[in-house]
């Protein structure tokens, strides 16, 4: 009928005029971008304490957030120019087409380098290491992925635990969130046994709950997650901004002072730098 | 189980001001968002109205696609379109307002087209012969005599779609901009309080709507209910 | 003429949309909208036919009931609505009721009663056109042969008034499948949800967005096939229903 074949032509319409506007051909590099708008846009998570969240002043801010703004401080350098700094939000369902798209030239939230992210996205050298975990109420019987057979487990839409979940433990009961907060809110009110994250974001929905000593962090690493910055592909000048600024920042110490800044004793969420995390992250810095 | 209000009393000037009305670091506001929309998808309407009533098919056939596809797919798809695809058609990074915004009146002008064109269709045609012989070109008609008669006819109805549309702004939230559920959202997380908040702003939303539609049954007290054409109304 | 921008070459590939297990989770994900869909449809139904009813009888009292049901439930946001049955409601019920609900899909009932409470507003409405448009002298030819103010709503009011507003009914009824869609903002696995879920492995929004697109068209215009055939086969001659419709 014709209304179907109105539709169908429309639609062709539409494909070819998307594939005009995602030719290669004449492909900016994200520094480019970055100068001609004049605007560095950082994908930044609002619920992800001490990486990044909102705080009880309703200001929005982090660790990633710092790393993104010493990033910021050198493209001013590189390009020199001001150019404004701004923040949106990105959760791990949204965060690969953000960039994509244009819309964020780089995700300094808590994003895990995979081999197959890396298919489609560059990263910075690895700036935290963690693992998963559980969260659990204080008393719960699961106590790791042995125990987790039948319960319901509430996990993150698009994020690597999630995957893992789904592919390495099929027994346990996936319930997936569009984000944290809803996760969380869910397992206060029991809709799940146990939320899984990595361990460092866990401890920071701890110390950030109303109620801390109700909750636990539960069970051995079930898999290594190394954070890093994500950015498009094939941008090596931007790349090595980037990761250049973070072995600055390792070298002169910067680094360690915003981690202690939210990580330390007196910060946001304590989580001691381990030994191995600490001569890692050093070893990552290559000589000039 | 008891309410804890203190979180209301914590945070009411953070929901109301940054989340209904817009003022505040994170830009976004319910009403910030709604007004434009009104404004913008009335006039974007009136075009896919007089579009679908043409009889230049090039005119007539895309409208009609258009107002099809757009009534056949829930708000929150558009939404994710135009939130993923804009940034690749115009290269620029558009602020999370301008692409709700575009989103949102994109939508809107579909059903608000449907009402102006059953407005339009029920003026008798005898006006606009009448205005034909008194010399008036197609487009004066339209201006001075077709449509204000068909807007005073369709106001119930209009009015009943731009409270749709403050609803829908609520979907706004889903894509992080900051309108009234976002902020709850955003308190939420810290809080976890979601039944005093989410109530809160229920509450807010009710005023907002209530209130719109009082005024409009007062408005069609004042304006004697002219004939309440065939409108469709939207979700 | 777009701007050629992205130094990422979007790489279509339509065939993931079949392959296992994004296909199955296309279907399932329609499975779950047809649930919520046909659930919704018939707590939303049942609610709107008592509470348009309650709206025309005599009594001022029952009127007001209605009134108040009505005018609570549409003057919200369903989103908002959603958040309220899903998080909110649990937290004011009795332990046992919340492990309850944990146990059995606390999701999909807090959307099916999200959607059926809400629409159910609506529907009150479109009822109580409907009932309101029946000539009064049904009403008092039915109460002459000595009918009871209940029967005669039951046995000739509402009967009739059903067959008058196929029109609208129709149009709430493709409302109630898209706001189907906001049940993934409480993590329901339907249609939208499973296009998010496909493009979060795959990377390939374009593809799972058109999917999710499609399947909605289709869905919408078979709902409106089918009314469209109820309309024509129960329409009264002279009768039907055009306006006074859903409201807001």
């Amino acid at each position: 009928m014709t209304a179907v074949g109105r539709r169908i032509a429309a639609a062709g319409l539409a494909l070819g005029v998307l594939l005009a506007g995602a030719a290669p051909a004449l492909a900016e590099t994200t520094l480019e971008k970055i100068g001609r708008t004049g605007v560095f846009v950082v994908g930044a998570r609002t619920g992800s304490p001490p990486f990044g969240f909102i705080d009880k002043q309703n200001n929005w801010g982090g660790f990633s957030v710092d790393l993104a703004k010493m990033v910021h401080q050198n493209i001013e350098k590189k390009l020199g120019k001001p150019i404004k700094f701004e923040l949106k939000e990105s959760t791990p369902a949204t965060r690969i087409p953000l960039l994509s798209s244009g819309a964020v030239d780089l995700i300094a939230g808590t994003m895990t380098i995979t081999r197959a992210r890396r298919e489609s996205l560059d990263f910075s050298a690895v700036f935290f290491v963690t693992g998963a975990q559980f969260l659990v109420k204080k008393g719960s019987p699961i106590r790791g992925v042995q125990t987790i057979a039948g319960k319901r487990i509430g996990a993150q839409q698009g994020s690597t635990n999630e995957k893992v979940l789904r592919e390495k433990y099929p027994q346990a009961q996936l319930v997936v969130f569009p984000d944290q907060p809803a996760a969380f809110t869910a397992l206060t009110q029991g809709k799940i046994d146990a939320y899984t994250n990595d361990g460092v974001q866990l401890a920071g929905l701890k110390a950030k709950a109303p109620n801390p000593a109700e909750w636990d962090v539960v069970g051995e690493f079930f898999s290594y997650e190394p954070y890093g910055m994500a950015m498009r592909k094939n941008e090596t000048d931007f790349r090595n901004l980037v990761d250049f600024r973070l072995m600055e920042a390792i070298e002169s110490g910067e680094y360690q002072k915003a981690y202690d800044k939210w990580f330390g004793a007196q910060g946001e969420v304590p989580y001691p730098l381990s030994e191995t995390a600490r001569i890692f992250l050093q070893m990552q810095v290559i000589p000039r | 189980m008891t309410l804890d209000l203190a979180v209301i009393a914590s945070n009411w000037r953070f929901l109301l001001v940054q989340g209904l009305l817009g003022v505040g670091a994170f830009g976004g506001g319910t009403l910030a968002l709604a007004i434009p929309t009104i404004v913008l998808g009335f006039v974007l309407g009136i075009g896919v109205a007089l579009a679908r009533l043409s009889a230049r098919p090039w005119l007539h056939q895309p409208a009609s696609l258009y107002v099809l596809v757009i009534r056949g797919v829930p708000l929150v798809m558009v939404v994710f379109w135009f939130w993923f695809f804009i940034p690749i058609a115009t290269g620029v990074p558009l602020p999370q307002y301008w692409v709700a915004l575009v989103a949102f009146v994109v939508f809107e002008a579909a059903y608000l087209g449907e009402i102006i064109r059953a407005g339009i269709q029920s003026v008798p045609r005898g006006q606009v012969e009448a205005a034909g012989a008194t010399g008036l070109r197609y487009a004066d008609t339209m201006r001075f005599v077709v449509l204000p008669q068909a807007v005073r006819n369709m106001l119930p109805s209009l009015v009943t779609q731009f409270i749709i549309l403050v609803k829908d702004t609520s979907l706004a939230s889903i894509i992080g901009y900051m309108d009234l559920t976002k902020a709850a959202q955003t308190v939420n997380q810290r809080e976890i309080r979601p039944f005093e908040l989410y109530l809160f702003i229920a509450v807010v939303y009710w005023l907002l709507c209530y209130g719109m539609s009082q005024g409009s049954r007062a408005l069609d007290r004042r304006m004697g209910a002219p004939a309440r054409a065939a409108a469709e109304t939207g979700p | 003429m777009p701007r050629p921008f992205l130094a990422l070459a979007y790489q279509f590939q339509w065939s993931i949309l079949w392959t296992s297990p994004y296909g199955g989770w296309l279907l399932q994900g329609i499975l779950t909208t047809l649930k919520l869909t046909v659930l919704g449809w018939v707590l939303a139904a049942a609610l709107g036919a008592v509470f348009g009813a309650v709206r025309t009888v005599p009594s001022r009292f029952l009127r007001g009931v209605g009134g108040v049901y009505v005018e609570i439930f549409r003057n919200v946001p369903l989103l908002v609505w959603m958040f309220l049955w899903y998080f909110g409601v649990p937290q004011i019920l009795p332990a046992a009721a919340q492990e309850w609900l944990n146990r059995h899909n606390g999701e999909l009932i807090a959307a099916v009663a999200a959607l059926g409470v809400y629409h159910g507003a609506r529907l009150a409405e479109v009822v109580r056109a409907g009932i309101q448009s029946i000539p009064s002298t049904q009403l008092e030819a039915a109460l002459s042969t000595g009918l009871t103010l209940t029967q005669a709503y039951r046995l000739v009011l509402v009967p009739i008034a059903l067959r008058l507003i196929v029109p609208p009914l129709t149009n709430e009824s493709l409302n109630l499948l898209k706001n189907s869609s906001l049940a993934l903002t409480i993590s329901v696995a339907e249609t939208t949800f499973m296009t998010r879920q496909i493009e979060s492995y795959t990377a390939k929004g374009f593809e799972a967005l058109t999917a999710g697109t499609l399947i909605y068209l289709g869905l919408c215009l078979g709902v409106s096939a089918v009314m469209a055939r109820i309309e024509h086969r129960v329409a009264i001659p002279g009768l039907i229903v055009r306006g006074g419709g859903a409201e807001h």
